[in-house]
Order: C-alpha cells, then sequence, then structure tokens
C-alpha cells in the first residue's frame, strides 16, 4: 500500500490496478496516430490569418509545386458532404470549407495531403489566402457582439432558476455583497495532440481519432458524408487527455476523410498545438455578477447569480452553471438570470465540469467575501447555511454527505490552526493564507449496452463502446465484471473505445462509471442466473439448492451453506463452452425510445437537478494553503485537501487520481491557466505549450484526498456518483481566499498572478 | 561541417549557434566559388533525402529521410516505434523524450540526421526480453503515477535521466528536473512517489 491505493473504507472498492497500466508504461499503449497504417499519406491544415469576413481567393500554386504533394482540399471540394450540426456530437455548425465566409481566426481554409509530413507541413504554410477583413469582435466589451438571453437556447439549459422574492429579500437584507467576478478562454490542451486517420475500404470507413463519443461520431459523420452508419466505424482505444475537448467531433473528422477518398489513400492528419487552439474547442470566458443578502445570524436569504458566457457567432453554446449554485446552499430566495454574447470566435465547448468550474467560482468567492461581511468562519457559515431541500424545486437530495466532507477534510488540513486575521499568519519572508470552498457536481447517468462473455475456465471478456480517457474506466468495468463473476482481474479483459462495440454514451458528464458499470452488472446478472439456475439444477452439481442463496466466488459457485461446484462443471452440466449477455441499461425516468436513440448517437441524460424524486449531486470541500513571498509576491501552494463524497467507489486509487488530477486542475485554474486574445484581431495570442501555462511538477506539492464514505441507492443500479469533474469544482475560489486571507486582496478575475498582488 | 564533428556531442543548442554563424559567413566566403560550380554541385535542398543510420534499442536502422525529419518523426513514422509520444513538437511538453547516448533529449528538437551513429533508448527498450520492467517502469505502475498515459513514456525516458544524472536527491529536486515534462492529468504526485521508489531499488541494486 502506498498513498496512490488508499485503504477502501465502507462501499469502497479495491485500489486495483489499472488493467491497461503495463501496456501504458511499455509503450505498447495504441493511441490514435500510433496505428500503423500502410501507404498513409499526411495531412497538414491551412488555417484562416483574420477573424471576420469572406476568402476571396486562395492561392494554392506554390503548395501544389512542393514535391511530394498529392492534393490539395479546399472550397467547392466538400460540396458533395452536409455541413456540420451544432450540438452534443458535433463541436460547430461552421463548415470550414463549405463556405468561405470567416466566422473566427484559425478557421480551416485547406488541407494540404502529401507523401511526407514535412512536405505536407510546408505546402501548407505556403498556402495564401486574399481576405475581404471586417473589423471582428473578440470577447464581452468588444464593438459588435450580440447578447442575448441564454434560457432557451440549448437543450442543456432551459430556464433560469428562481424561488421567492429575491429583490424583497434583497431590499431588506441586513448584510449584503453585490460583487463581480470573471474566468478567463481557457483550452483543454491535452498532451496527446488532435488527429484523424481516414482509412477507406471500398465503402467502408474507417477513422483512428481520439473520441469521447465514437457513436455519436459514427452517426453524425455518416450523416455528414451520406453514409450508411454501418460502414464508418470509429476507432479510439486509447485517448490521450481528453477534459471534454474530443467529446464533440470537429469539421476536420470529414475533409480529412474526404481527401483520403480523393487520392485512394489513407490521409493521417495530426494538428499541430498551435492550430488546435482555434480548430477544437475552449472553455469560453465567462463574467459573473453575484448579490447575497443574509442576516446578522449568518443566513442567507437572498442569492442573485447573473453570468455572461462567450460563444460564436452561429452557435448558442451554454453551460448556464446557475442550475447548481442555484442549487447550492439555503438561500432565503433566488433569482439568476444567463446571457450568451455571441463574438467572431470559434464556437467553445465542454472543459472539465463546464458549469460548474466558472459559476461555482464565483458563487465560492462570494461565500467567502460574505462570511468575512459576517464576520464568521468560512466553514461555519456554509454549516448555517446546509439546506435540507434544494431550494428551487423544493427536491431532496438524494444524499448530500458535504457537511461530512468539510468536517473530515477541515480535521486532516488543521483549519483550526488557521488565525482569521488577514495578513496574521507569516513564516520567514512568506506570508502564509488558508481558504476553503465547497466542489459540487450533478450525478447523472446515461443509457449503455454491454457484452459480457464468460467462459468455463473463468475468462471475462467485456465490451462496451465507452472510452478510456485516463479516468480508469476499463478497470472498473473490469471490476464490476470480476466481482459479479467471481474470478481474479488476470481473468478480465475489456475492449472499449470502438464504434462497433455495443454503444456506450459521451464519455462526459463524469457519467461514464455509473452508465458503464450498472451495463455490465446487468448483463453479468443475467450470466449469474443461468449459471445459478444451471448449478442447482435436476442432476447438476449443486442440485437441490435451489432455494439456498447462490454466490460466485473463485471461480466456483457457491451457496450460503458452504457447498460449491467448480465453473468448469457447471458449464459442463450445461453443455455450453461459454455464456454471453449482451445488457441495456437505462436509467430511470428514460423515456420509451432512450435506447433506440442511444444507438442513434444520442443518449439521453438523467439525475442531476433534472428528476422527478430527487436532485442528485456529488460534493467535496477543498481547502487551500497559499504562502506569497513578501517581497516577490510569488505564490506558492504547498498543500492542498479535499474530501469528496461521490456514493460507491469502485476502485479507491483510481478515484484518488481523478480527483488529486482535479484539485490540480483546481490550482492550475487559479493560478496559470488563461488563453490570451488580441481584442483587436479577435485571434489567440499564448497558442503553444510554453505560453499556455498549465500546472508543472514544481508547482505542486502535497495534495491530499479523502474518500468520503457515502451509499446512495436512488442514483444508479451501481451506486456510482462520478468524480472526474468534481475535484477542480471550487478549488480555484479556495485559492482566492487563501490569497485574501494572506492579503488581504480579494481577486476576484482569474488567474491570480504575482501582478495582482504588487502594490 | 563533417558528420563526424555533427555526432560528437553537439546539444542542438550548439547546433543552432554554429548554423546560424555559419549562414552568415557561408555567402561572403563561398561565393566566387559558387558560381562557378556546376549545377550538381550546389547546397542539399531542405527537401533531400539523406541516408540516415541510427541505432535504437540496440538494433541498427538504415533509413532514407528527409533532412527535415526529427528523431521523432523518424521514430514514430520510419522506425515504427510510437511509443514515444508527440505532444507539442516545439520542445515543450517532454513527452517526446529519449534517451541519446544515456541522456535525456527530447527528440522532436533533434533533426534525425544529427544522430548517425549513437545509441536511442526508447520506451519500447526498456523492458528486458523476459518481460521484467525496468524499476520506473515498475515504480510507476505501482504509483499509478499517470492516468491518460499519454506522457508517461516521455516522464519515464526522463525520470531515468533524471535519477541518473543524480537529480533526484530530495522530492524538490525531483520536482525541478522534472518540470519539463507536463503531464495534463496531473499526476505529479505520484510521479514524484515513483521516482523516490525506483531511485532507491536502483541505489540499491
Amino acid at each position: 500500500m502506498n498513498q496512490a491505493a488508499p485503504a477502501p473504507r465502507e462501499n469502497q472498492g479495491d485500489p486495483v490496478v489499472r488493467i491497461d497500466a503495463r501496456l501504458k508504461v511499455t509503450g505498447q499503449a495504441g493511441y490514435p496516430a500510433d496505428i500503423v497504417t500502410a501507404n498513409v499519406a499526411y495531412g497538414a491544415l491551412a488555417t484562416s490569418s483574420i477573424a471576420r469576413g469572406k476568402v476571396s481567393e486562395l492561392h494554392t500554386k506554390d503548395a501544389r509545386a512542393v514535391p511530394g504533394v498529392l492534393d490539395i482540399v479546399t472550397y467547392g471540394d466538400m460540396d458533395k458532404a452536409d455541413t456540420p450540426k451544432f450540438g452534443n456530437t458535433g463541436a460547430s455548425s461552421i463548415g470550414p470549407l463549405h463556405d468561405k465566409t470567416v466566422f473566427h481566426d484559425g478557421q480551416i481554409i485547406a488541407l494540404v495531403v502529401a507523401e511526407t509530413f514535412e512536405a505536407a507541413e510546408e505546402a501548407a504554410m505556403l498556402i495564401r489566402a486574399d481576405y475581404e477583413n471586417e473589423r471582428p469582435s473578440a470577447s464581452f466589451d468588444s464593438k459588435g457582439v450580440k447578447m442575448e438571453p441564454a434560457a432557451g437556447k440549448s437543450p442543456m439549459f432551459k430556464e433560469d432558476a428562481k424561488a421567492g422574492d429575491f429583490d424583497a429579500a434583497w431590499a431588506d437584507a441586513t448584510v449584503k455583497i453585490d460583487e463581480k467576478y470573471s474566468t478567463p478562454t481557457q483550452h483543454h490542451n491535452p498532451i496527446e495532440l488532435f488527429s484523424t486517420t481516414a482509412i477507406w475500404q471500398g465503402d467502408q470507413l474507417t477513422i483512428h481519432e481520439p473520441s469521447q463519443n465514437v457513436t455519436g461520431w459514427k452517426v453524425e459523420l455518416a450523416r455528414q458524408l451520406k453514409l450508411d452508419p454501418a460502414n464508418v466505424r470509429i476507432v479510439s482505444p486509447y485517448i490521450g487527455g481528453a477534459f471534454g475537448s474530443k467529446g464533440p467531433m470537429t469539421a476536420r473528422t470529414a475533409i480529412v476523410a474526404v481527401a483520403a477518398r480523393r487520392i485512394g489513400r489513407p490521409v493521417r492528419c495530426v494538428v499541430n498545438r498551435m492550430q488546435a487552439f482555434g480548430t477544437q474547442i475552449y472553455r469560453a470566458e465567462t463574467r459573473h455578477r453575484i448579490r447575497m443578502g443574509a442576516g446578522k445570524d449568518g443566513r442567507i436569504t437572498a442569492f442573485g447569480h447573473e453570468g455572461w458566457e462567450v460563444t460564436s457567432r452561429p452557435d448558442p453554446y451554454v453551460v448556464g452553471g446557475t442550475s447548481a449554485t442555484a442549487r447550492m446552499y439555503n438561500y432565503g430566495s433566488v433569482l439568476t438570470h444567463v446571457s450568451l454574447v455571441h463574438a467572431d470566435r470559434n464556437t467553445p465547448g465542454y472543459m472539465r465540469s463546464p458549469p460548474e468550474t466558472p459559476y461555482v467560482y464565483a458563487l465560492e468567492n462570494a461565500m467567502d467575501e460574505m462570511a468575512v461581511a459576517l464576520g464568521m468562519d468560512p466553514v461555519e457559515f456554509r454549516r448555517i447555511n446546509e439546506p435540507e431541500k434544494e431550494p428551487i424545486g423544493g427536491k431532496p437530495f438524494s444524499s448530500r454527505s458535504l457537511i461530512k466532507c468539510y468536517d473530515q477534510a477541515s480535521d486532516a488540513f488543521g483549519w483550526s490552526k488557521r488565525d482569521p486575521r488577514v495578513g496574521s499568519m507569516r513564516e520567514g519572508d512568506w506570508l502564509v493564507g488558508m481558504g476553503c470552498a465547497t466542489a459540487i457536481y450533478p450525478t447523472a447517468a446515461a443509457p449503455c449496452a454491454a457484452r459480457v462473455r464468460f467462459t468455463a475456465d473463468g475468462e471475462v471478456r467485456v465490451q462496451c463502446g465507452s472510452h478510456e480517457i485516463g479516468t480508469g474506466v476499463r478497470t472498473v468495468a473490469g471490476q464490476m465484471a470480476a466481482e459479479r463473476l467471481g474470478v481474479g482481474m488476470d481473468k478480465v479483459s475489456v475492449e472499449m473505445g470502438d464504434s462497433a462495440l455495443p454503444p456506450a454514451p459521451v464519455s462526459g458528464g463524469s457519467i461514464s462509471t455509473a452508465s458503464v458499470c450498472s451495463a455490465v452488472m446487468k448483463a453479468c446478472d443475467a450470466i449469474r442466473e443461468k449459471l445459478f439456475a444451471a448449478a442447482a439444477g435436476r442432476g447438476a452439481p449443486l442440485a437441490g439448492s435451489g432455494n439456498a442463496k447462490l454466490d460466485l466466488k473463485d471461480e466456483k459457485v457457491v451457496t450460503e451453506t458452504g457447498k460449491s461446484a467448480k465453473l468448469a462443471d457447471v458449464f459442463k452440466a450445461m453443455q455450453v463452452g461459454a455464456l454471453e449477455e449482451y445488457a441495456e441499461f437505462a436509467p430511470k425516468g428514460s423515456s420509451p425510445e432512450a435506447l433506440s436513440k442511444l444507438y442513434a448517437g444520442q443518449p439521453e441524460f438523467h439525475g442531476g437537478e433534472g428528476d422527478k424524486d430527487s436532485v442528485k449531486y456529488a460534493f467535496g470541500a477543498e481547502f487551500v494553503e497559499v504562502r506569497i513571498n513578501s517581497y516577490t509576491r510569488e505564490i506558492r501552494v504547498p498543500r492542498i485537501v479535499g474530501a469528496f463524497a461521490a456514493g460507491r467507489i469502485m476502485n479507491t486509487r483510481t478515484a484518488r487520481s481523478q480527483l488529486m488530477g482535479g484539485m490540480i486542475w483546481g490550482i492550475g485554474q487559479a493560478l496559470h491557466e488563461a488563453t490570451e486574445i488580441d481584442q483587436r484581431h479577435a485571434r489567440y495570442v499564448n497558442r503553444d505549450l510554453q505560453d499556455y501555462l498549465v500546472p508543472v511538477n514544481a508547482d505542486i506539492k502535497e495534495v491530499d484526498v479523502i474518500l468520503v464514505p457515502e451509499t446512495d441507492h436512488q442514483v444508479n443500479p451501481a451506486g456510482v456518483k462520478g468524480l472526474g469533474e468534481l475535484g477542480n469544482v471550487g478549488t480555484a475560489a479556495a485559492v482566492a481566499s487563501a490569497v485574501y486571507h494572506a492579503t488581504g486582496k480579494r481577486i476576484r478575475d482569474l488567474p491570480i498572478r504575482i501582478d495582482d498582488l504588487i502594490g | 561541417m563533417s558528420d563526424a564533428k555533427m555526432s560528437s556531442g553537439l546539444s542542438r543548442r550548439m547546433f543552432m549557434t554554429a548554423s546560424v554563424s555559419a549562414a552568415a559567413v557561408m555567402p561572403l566566403a563561398n561565393s566566387p566559388t559558387r558560381a562557378a560550380q556546376p549545377e550538381s554541385a550546389k547546397p542539399a535542398e531542405p527537401r533531400d533525402l539523406s541516408a540516415v543510420s541510427i541505432r535504437v534499442n540496440k538494433q541498427a536502422y538504415n533509413l532514407a529521410l528527409d533532412n527535415r525529419t526529427s528523431l521523432l518523426d523518424a521514430l514514430r513514422d520510419h522506425v515504427g516505434l510510437t511509443g514515444t509520444k508527440k505532444g507539442c513538437d516545439h520542445g515543450q511538453c517532454g513527452a517526446c523524450t529519449v534517451l541519446i547516448d544515456g541522456k535525456r533529449v527530447l527528440s522532436c528538437l533533434s533533426f534525425a540526421v544529427m544522430n548517425q551513429g549513437r545509441e536511442i533508448t526508447t520506451v519500447e527498450g526498456l523492458a528486458s526480453t523476459d518481460g521484467e520492467l525496468h524499476p520506473v517502469q515498475q515504480a510507476f505502475i505501482d504509483h499509478d503515477a499517470f492516468q491518460c498515459g499519454y506522457c508517461t513514456p516521455g516522464q519515464i525516458m526522463s525520470a531515468i535521466g533524471c535519477i541518473n544524472e543524480g537529480h533526484a536527491g530530495s522530492e524538490d529536486d525531483i520536482r525541478e528536473y522534472m518540470s519539463g515534462n507536463l503531464c495534463r492529468c496531473a499526476a505529479y504526485p505520484n510521479i514524484v512517489a515513483a521516482i523516490v521508489q525506483a531511485r532507491d531499488e536502483t541505489r540499491r541494486a
């Protein structure tokens, strides 16, 4: 045992080693751009150098003259394909080569295909465009942006949450906070580059591309290329980091497929880091105004949260995190409103805890400000406002262990040693600050299918078209099968990341473990039924134990009374060599067509605040210590403690790692990450890993993750709440509060940098 | 500059400096004679192929490569060893780290032609033929020092370099000397723990 493998507590699974660990440390895990492809040609993108206008002429002569260039796909060449659709599967409605209109900087204007990578890159750099250039609107304060209410613009955000009479409560409140907060543009920057490899065999198209949604992409790509979805296969067995960025399919996939068909050869296009900033999705910048009113007793009486989000001109991408912030505490009254601001930018998309990261940052920063205004301990302030029921619909929480999280995290952190006076804690040249914040993430699940095969020698094969993006879902699906079928993990193999497998929903919204494990469990249970019926049947090894409870353990069928039959003997009695079950899971509340929609790549999500019986969330509490150099204002985070309760934990190792990674993301959001925008040209400036800052090893010291036991039978059959996105919610507010505690400076605009603390 | 000189341990930085100064001097020094030379003797075009012999994981490879081909692309696209990863192609992420003559090098910042005769070790060359993992590989598994696994080959090669250099003395040293290898899943504390374990095992051995 070491720190990476916490001892399981109640309702927590063993810290089983990742099923693909050996492949990953030996370089054998095949990411999509690693797949050896015979006779492959190389693609390189050329992108626009303006953000708004039209391409009047494209000059490709010099590019075509580069030795080795095979083809250039550009305007007119995609006409036979349909334009992309914006939604959960498609990143944007912009079909860059369907139309010479330029919607954003870095929009694809051509794809060069050549014999070598070097020739493709050289040629792509020689492509020149003449533009009818218009003045672009970059972001919130730019001239020419269009603002509209967000509610109803997206199926994911139907209405602004409200409760009670906010105006009256606000007018009457004794203590008030009215502050503005903002979060910057951020890009996921998974270390794996985005890539597409397209291979045609007759009418059959295979795409190797890192994807969080192989089924959805198959259907959407078939639609764009007017193919039978049965002839399209998306393969993505290992994904080199995703965080949402590989959820929606971008326009590139169809363009590369068309190029491969035109030259009659496989084409691989690995997008360079710089071009990814404009051709992929990102987290758009947000602004917030929070009004909070409370009585002297610390009870919140009024909570107002207004949010503004940037999106592209054509697509109404909205995250609307007010649906979570409005349900966080026992507010007397709630008023929220979210607005979209359309600018000349590429369409944003999901990035780790898309709604909660920015919105909860604003809320939790305000909570700390209110605690300060009330002269109250911030933990105590949250305890006082802990709700019995969520304030918007009056529904109960399926489970809510937030206070337990606060208790366990504050103990481990040593919160009681904190002197609440600003600037009071110091060690040598370093000002010490301590802060805390709440993490929340909706618990959802979606329909999912899985196939499980069990053979007489105890071998288990699990097949499910979900995606191993580093979460450990392949491992926990295997654990579920091993547990239900009574075999060791060494007997289990798990296939994922292929649209030829039983369909799974998009690996987003922290739904995978719940959805996949529920489906795998169902398939395993069907196998159990068959084995038990056979084992207890007439003349069978356990004949006569029909009423006794049977179980599978150590490759045996066992009875409660200690009798057992070897698996091989039960299979022999059945006269079969393998049992295979295909199971479909649909969460409670699913529509009658929910499962057929899964096959069509449109999984319904259930849970969060959408269910009738209760609202479903996972919670956590994070405590951060910052140290700020009194001369240079350098900001360090020597330690962070987070306690999280997320229902059944399948594997304490993978759960801890995900939460730890999330908390470090939170530190990055607090102190490092921001995509800078040139306001005149609506262009991303720091488009590489040198200038887009992410935490490096030296930025991180102690990270302590506490897995708080919680049991919740309402959420889904597996009892699992997702936690991939929980860890980085609230962290930035905890850091901001700690910075305030150390310096007396309340920084409301992320990221917090040295220059914010000088003077 | 002869091949022999090129392969005598010049760093990328030195190579760049040398090239820049050579380029600045060459036109003056060479222009009279160059004009008189026949067409066939003109300097190599960047697109020309060169015969390159490199040794990777103790095996020799004779390749015909575009002079611009990075060692990283040579390994992945020409040798067929895709364990070494491309994360930025600009020397900013560390995913492409390999060992060249035992020292860690970013293979995206090294032209393949610069590596004639050198011994290159990639992640595929670490485990012994009987399947026993290198102590760093095993420690990465034990401490769950990765999630998606994409930066892992680079982290492992860099960790070996870090230990060999004697830069793994303390956890703070490890953090500092491993900061050229980004892990977006942020397994950093586990990576440090893994390197401490591997360092101690290597010392005992």
